[in-house]
This record gives structure tokens, C-alpha cells and sequence, in this order.
């Protein structure tokens, strides 16, 4: 650009040069300004779509709700609401007790004081952690609702990925003609609405569904099974089916990298079709199956359109009770509350899993 | 430029590109001058009010009158439930009337959602039911928010043929020989409150702590007997249908529909009290004031006796609007569990349980969700 470097020196201190001129300069001559000025549009939207969301969620989570209005004075009241399920003060009270009993290492004047330390550290996890069991045994259901949802998601990402991996693998190593039209054929389920595939599920494994009638009429089942419908197994399935496609992809995409010499190279050294699958397919996939998971995971951990329609009773997950609280329930704060440590457990476990496969490639390698 | 010359130059590269940025302008500026055009055509439409109501409430039948006068239907948007439609409302969305049921109205008003309502504008509001023009918790300083349009009762269908009870109760959801052959409705008002009916509460809808310990244990241990919680009556009317439930909580009109096909079913009145809604229209606070006049005549022909007959017939529903039963054969009536005459009906209204505003209702709502989450 012409107006950007001046081609001629300017005469320093003679001519006064215009405020936007001199701004211009400035910020031209700044690396990182440049950067994000580029960035501006994207970084806009990331602000406006992401952050500011998570910001305010996490803003009400330190809220409380009275009536129709939010008391904003800041609390932690509904982070322990959703560990214990007890009010504030009831939790202090016998946490009171907690950190007496805590401390008595600290008052063993036998140790040195990194040992009391430890030792505080070695008594005191336990300690909090069976408190928190004990309280949970009646009372936390909300960690055990996202327990039992990350428990379902783990189930439904097992069960995608292992579903997807043959498609990939047909599409990638056996399909030579026409590529394109088998990844679109794999794509067609979800060119109708989610809920339709949700529905879809419901009319195959209702009461009077394609599947017990059709068993019904063969004669193999006097009365039409129960467990397919409104159960665990009834929600693992049809967001199996869902989420398909976000899994087949990637596995594909990473299959299809491989450098097929490396499987010749591996056959000609006395690999047999399951050995050298397990020591060069299924490594050299690696990131294709993690993206997968990843992609499948994260997002039916919070679903609650699928558990609502074919979950019944036993198969209720944590984002049904978070949209009640931002529904019926009217507890915005708690709703919040309960949606960032949804969040911060994913986070964790996301990065658990990250870590354990890079440290089974590393075995592997 | 003509279109052919314009495709032509495209395709052969020659197109400048000053002309192509005319022509885009212009496909650009038509399309955004559509709706403009259109809406100047179609006057009429903006005059009508926004109704914001429950699904299924679009019939003609509800307010033949209206159309009648103005030649076509008001605009409708709807909700599915009314925690919905009140976490709408309360995020700025300015419909010109709603129609949430009686027990809503003071939570409403209290979030300044209503605006008082003339009943001397209304033509057919002396012919109304002295039981629904005295629904408890509407008129709050001489003022009225909310007027009663349709009333019917809460209760269970049961499968003739696949339930042996003694007397009828809400015991039988809780009957653990049909053990996962039982539905409830997913809400408060219609699930909860059963809970609270049949465990006794003096005042269901202003329980003490001790009526909502017994309520939430009543719950627990229905659960497991439970095949669904569902607010969506097509499901339990077609699981009832096929066998797979034996018993549900509905409303009239599903116990009337699968009667006309020929499911052998009955709407019980159970022993300890079935439970009577009202549900009617409010006029919001921030409707459109030029409006409020064809608002008012909406709300006088939902309160006809024509519209009355309609949902009497189609839906099973008690209306608002005495004269209505009067235009009823006896016998249609008692098929739908409705009396014939004013003072029976007054009665009849009186001696349900009439669902009022929930007392703690937050706090019942969180119970509610913990039990369903397996606590």
C-alpha cells in the first residue's frame, strides 16, 4: 500500500504532520496491533458468540435467585449446593468440625513441619473426599447426574467410534471408485432435523414399535421387550446413531493419510493382516479416532433433547435438569453454577484422555 | 443490460467490473425491498393482535365470531408449556394477549406482565359461570387480570380392560401390580399435585414442610413403577391405546379421544378429589393500544356460547359460558362428565380442587427435578 511507507524520509520537526496521519503510523509500525486488527472479525464474533456467553453464565453462577429477581451479592452458595446439596450456612457448620479434625497433624510437634504438611496433605484428602461421599450418598445427586452423563457419553463414544471405524476403514482402504459418493451416502441420515432422527428411534424400539412387532410376528416373543424404549440403552443407541457421522469422518480422513508403502513395508517383514492392522493402521489413525471421540464426547455430555424423549425415568442426564433450571425451575444461578463445573469436569477429563493416549502412542513407539 | 447479454458476457470474461457490481447492487436492493412491498399489500394482518397461547388453540371454532366480523384469524405464536412462555415474555418478547391458566396469573402479574381488564366490554361476560368469575387469585384490588375461558379436571385414564380397581383412586399409580405400565404428567401442577392429593395435604398448593417431605416420598417411590414423565399427550394417549401404559394422568379430551376410537378406557373421579383447571386470556401490559379494541372482541367471542358448544364437543372441555351447556344435548354431556344445569356446574366446580398458585413453587420444582433425577 502506497500511503503506508512514506517513500521520502519526512524532514523531521518542520512539518507537523495530522492527528489520523501520526495514528496510522503508530499503529502500523506496531507488530501486534496489526495482528489483531486483522484478526478483528473473527475476534469480534469468538467475543461476542463465546465469551461473553460463558462470561455471564459464570457471572449468575455466583448469584442468587430470589423470586423472580437475582440477589447479586457474591456467593459461592451454588457451587456447594450442587457438591452437597445442603444450604451455605448447614455446610459450614459441620465443615467447621472438618478442618478441627483437618488440623490435628499440625498439632503433632514430633514431625518436622514438611512431614506435618504431608501428613495434614495425606489425611486430609481422604478425609474431604469421604466427606463428600457421605454427604453423597443421600444427598449429591447433582455429581452423581453428571457422573451418570459422563458415564452415558462415555458408553455412546465407545460405541460410535467402534460402529464407525469399519465404515472409515471400507471407505478409506476398499472403495476406489467414487469416494465422494459413499462420504456423501454416510452423510444422508442427517440431511432430515435431529429430531426426526430422534423420533425415528422411538417409532423402531416403541411398545408397538418395528422391532417387537416385527420379533411379535415371528413368534420368538410372546410380549413386546420393555427395555428398548425410555432406558439407558434407548438413549446410548440413538445418540450413537446421532453423532455418527461426526465420527466417521475424521477416522476416515486420517485412514485415508496413511502412506500405503508403510503396510506393503509391513507385510514383506511377516506382518500378518491383524498384527500389522493393530501396529500400523490403527497408531497411524490415532488422531483421526481421538478427534472423534473428542467430537462425539463433548457435545452429548450436555444433550438433552434425546434423554427427554426416549430416556423415560432411569435415563435422565445432567442437561435436563441444568434447562429445567433455566426453565421451570427458575434458579438461573444454580443453572450456571451447574453448567461451569460441567464444563470444568469435561475440561478435565478431556485432557485426562489427551495425556493418556499420548502416553500409549509414546509406549506404543 | 439485457439478461441474456449479461449471462453471455459472464461466461465468455468480458463483463466489466463496474457493471457486474451494478448488477449485483441491484439484485441485492430488490431483495431486500421484497418485504416492504408486500407488507403495504397486506394492511390488514398488522392490525390484528399477536395471541401468544398453547398449541392446538388456533382452531376457528375458538373464535368463529372474530373471524365472523373481520373476515379472517388473528396472528398466533405459540408456547408448549408456560414456563416457557414466561421466560419468553419476561426477555421482551411483546405478544398483544396470552393465555396461561388460572394458577399462573399472580407469578405474571407480579413480573408486570398483565394489564387489568374491562369485563363491562365484554358482551357475553354475564353469562359466564359464577364459579369461573370467582376463580380464586385473580382479582387483586378490584382489579382483574385474567378472564376464565374453558375449565376441566386433572385426573386419570385408566385401560377398562387391563385395570381391576376396587374404587377409584390416584392410588392405582402408585399400584405396584402395573408396575411400569404407569405414565404421570411432567409438571407441577399436574404431576406434583397429584403426589400431594393423594398423600393427603390440607392445601396441596400451600403444603407444609412436613405435606412436602410425604409428597417427595410418595414421588420416589413412584418412580421406579413409572414408564414415562411426558407433557406430550399424543404419547401417553397412543401408549394407552396400544397397552403399553394401563393407566395415565391426562386431561378430558384424551380420555374423549380414544373413547371415540373405541379404546376401552374411563376418566376417573377419584375418591380423594380430581383436580379442576381454568384456563383463560390476559391482555398483556405492553399490548399494542391501537389494538385493544379488536383484543377485547377476540376475548368476547373465546367467551361465546358458539365457541363454548365447539370445545365442548371437540375438545370435552367445560366452557366459561353458561348458555353454552344449555345448547348441548344431555347426553353429550354426560359422556364428556359434565352437568347439564348452572347451579350443578357451580357445584360441580366447587367441589374439585381448584388448582391455585403454587405455594414455594421454585423450591417445589427443584425437589421435583431431584426426585426425577433419581434422588
Amino acid at each position: 500500500m502506497a500511503e503506508r511507507v512514506a517513500p521520502v524520509p519526512a524532514p523531521v520537526g518542520k512539518v507537523r504532520l495530522g492527528l489520523t496521519t501520526r495514528l496510522r503510523a503508530v499503529t502500523l509500525r506496531s507488530e501486534p496491533i496489526r495482528g489483531y486488527a486483522l484478526l478483528s472479525p473473527t475476534l469480534g464474533l469468538m467475543i461476542l458468540a463465546l465469551a461473553l456467553p460463558i462470561g455471564l453464565l459464570i457471572t449468575f453462577s455466583f448469584w442468587t435467585q430470589v423470586y423472580l429477581d437475582f440477589d447479586r451479592s457474591f456467593t459461592f452458595g451454588r457451587y456447594i449446593k450442587f457438591f452437597t446439596n445442603t444450604e451455605y450456612s448447614k455446610f459450614f457448620e459441620s465443615w467447621y468440625w472438618i478442618s478441627l479434625a483437618l488440623a490435628i497433624p499440625l498439632f503433632v510437634p514430633a514431625f518436622p513441619w514438611k512431614r506435618r504438611l504431608g501428613a495434614l496433605l495425606i489425611v486430609g484428602y481422604p478425609a474431604i473426599a469421604f466427606y463428600l461421599i457421605g454427604l453423597s450418598v443421600e444427598k449429591a445427586i447433582y455429581p452423581m447426574l453428571l457422573w451418570k452423563s459422563i458415564k452415558i457419553s462415555g458408553a455412546v463414544t465407545l460405541a460410535t467410534v467402534v460402529l464407525a471405524y469399519p465404515m472409515a476403514y471400507f471407505i478409506a482402504f476398499h472403495v476406489k471408485k467414487n469416494k465422494l459418493i459413499w462420504l456423501i451416502l454416510i452423510t444422508v441420515p442427517f440431511w432430515t432435523s435431529y429430531l426426526l432422527r430422534v423420533f425415528a428411534w422411538k417409532i423402531i424400539l416403541g411398545y408397538n414399535g418395528v422391532f417387537n412387532s416385527g420379533l411379535m410376528s415371528l413368534g420368538l416373543i410372546e410380549e413386546p421387550f420393555m427395555f428398548l424404549l425410555y432406558s439407558q440403552f434407548a438413549v446410548v443407541l440413538t445418540l450413537a446413531h446421532a453423532w455418527a457421522a461426526f465420527a466417521i469422518l475424521p477416522i476416515y480422513v486420517s485412514l485415508e493419510k496413511i502412506d500405503r508403502s508403510l503396510l506393503e513395508a509391513a507385510t514383506d517383514l511377516g506382518d500378518g493382516p491383524v498384527a500389522r492392522f493393530l501396529r500400523v493402521t490403527l497408531p497411524l489413525s490415532m488422531p483421526g479416532v481421538i478427534a472423534a471421540s473428542l467430537l462425539v464426547f463433548i457435545p452429548t455430555v450436555g444433550d438433552y433433547v434425546t434423554p427427554n424423549l426416549v430416556g423415560g425415568t432411569t435415563g435422565i442426564m445432567i442437561g435436563n435438569i441444568i434447562q429445567s433450571m433455566f426453565g421451570k425451575a427458575n434458579n438461573w444461578p444454580l443453572g450456571g453454577a451447574s453448567s461451569v463445573i460441567s464444563m470444568i469436569a469435561i475440561t478435565a477429563l478431556i485432557c485426562a484422555f489427551l495425556w493418556l493416549t499420548k502416553r500409549m502412542k509414546r509406549q506404543i513407539a | 443490460m439485457e439478461g441474456n447479454e449479461f449471462l453471455d458476457k459472464l461466461a465468455s470474461g468480458k463483463i466489466r467490473r463496474r457493471d457486474f457490481n451494478k448488477i449485483l447492487a441491484g439484485a441485492g436492493l430488490s431483495l431486500i425491498s421484497i418485504p416492504l412491498i408486500s407488507r403495504s399489500g397486506k394492511a390488514a394482518v398488522e392490525d390484528h393482535p399477536l395471541i401468544f397461547t398453547w398449541a392446538g388453540y388456533e382452531e376457528e371454532g375458538f373464535i368463529q365470531n372474530y373471524i365472523d366480523q373481520y373476515g379472517e384469524a388473528p396472528n398466533y405464536t405459540f408456547f408448549g408449556d408456560e414456563e416457557e412462555a414466561f421466560a419468553k415474555l419476561r426477555a421482551g418478547f411483546k405478544p398483544d394477549i396470552t393465555m396461561p391458566c388460572s394458577y399462573k396469573i399472580p407469578q405474571w402479574r407480579d413480573a408486570g406482565l398483565l394489564a387489568p381488564i374491562d369485563t363491562s366490554r365484554l358482551s357475553n361476560w354475564p353469562d359466564c359461570l359464577e364459579a369461573v368469575k370467582n376463580v380464586p387469585g385473580i382479582v387483586v384490588n378490584g382489579q382483574r387480570h385474567w378472564v376464565c375461558v374453558d375449565w376441566a379436571q386433572t385426573s386419570i385414564t385408566y385401560r377398562t380392560d387391563l385395570v381391576e380397581i376396587e374404587e377409584e383412586s390416584w392410588g392405582l399409580l402408585w399400584d405396584e401390580r402395573y408396575a411400569g405400565r404407569l405414565a404421570m404428567i411432567d409438571s407441577l401442577i399436574d404431576g406434583v399435585m397429584v403426589a400431594a392429593i393423594y398423600g393427603g395435604a390440607k392445601d396441596p398448593y400451600d403444603m407444609t414442610a412436613e405435606e412436602v417431605q410425604r409428597t417427595k416420598e410418595l414421588l420416589q417411590e413412584q418412580l421406579p413403577l413409572l414408564r414415562f414423565y411426558s407433557n406430550d399427550m399424543t404419547t401417553v394417549q397412543q401408549a394407552l391405546a396400544s397397552g403399553e401404559i394401563v393407566a395415565g394422568v391426562t386431561w378430558n379430551d384424551s380420555a374423549l379421544w380414544l373413547q371415540e376410537d373405541g379404546v376401552p378406557v374411563k376418566f376417573m373421579n377419584p375418591k380423594e378429589g380430581a383436580m379442576t383447571w381454568t384456563c383463560g386470556i390476559s391482555l398483556q401490559a405492553d399490548a399494542d393500544p391501537a389494538k385493544i379494541d379488536r383484543a377485547y372482541d377476540l376475548i368476547d367471542a373465546m367467551l361465546s356460547p358458539e365457541a363454548g358448544v365447539y370445545e365442548i364437543m371437540e375438545w370435552g372441555y367445560g366452557h366459561a359460558n353458561k348458555k353454552a351447556f344449555e345448547m348441548v344435548d344431555e347426553a353429550d354431556l354426560r359422556k364428556r362428565g359434565l352437568p347439564k344445569n348452572p347451579e350443578d356446574i357451580d357445584r360441580f366446580l366447587a367441589s374439585g380442587s381448584f388448582q391455585a398458585a403454587i405455594q414455594n413453587e421454585p423450591e417445589l420444582q427443584m425437589m421435583f427435578e431431584e426426585v426425577k433425577a433419581g434422588l
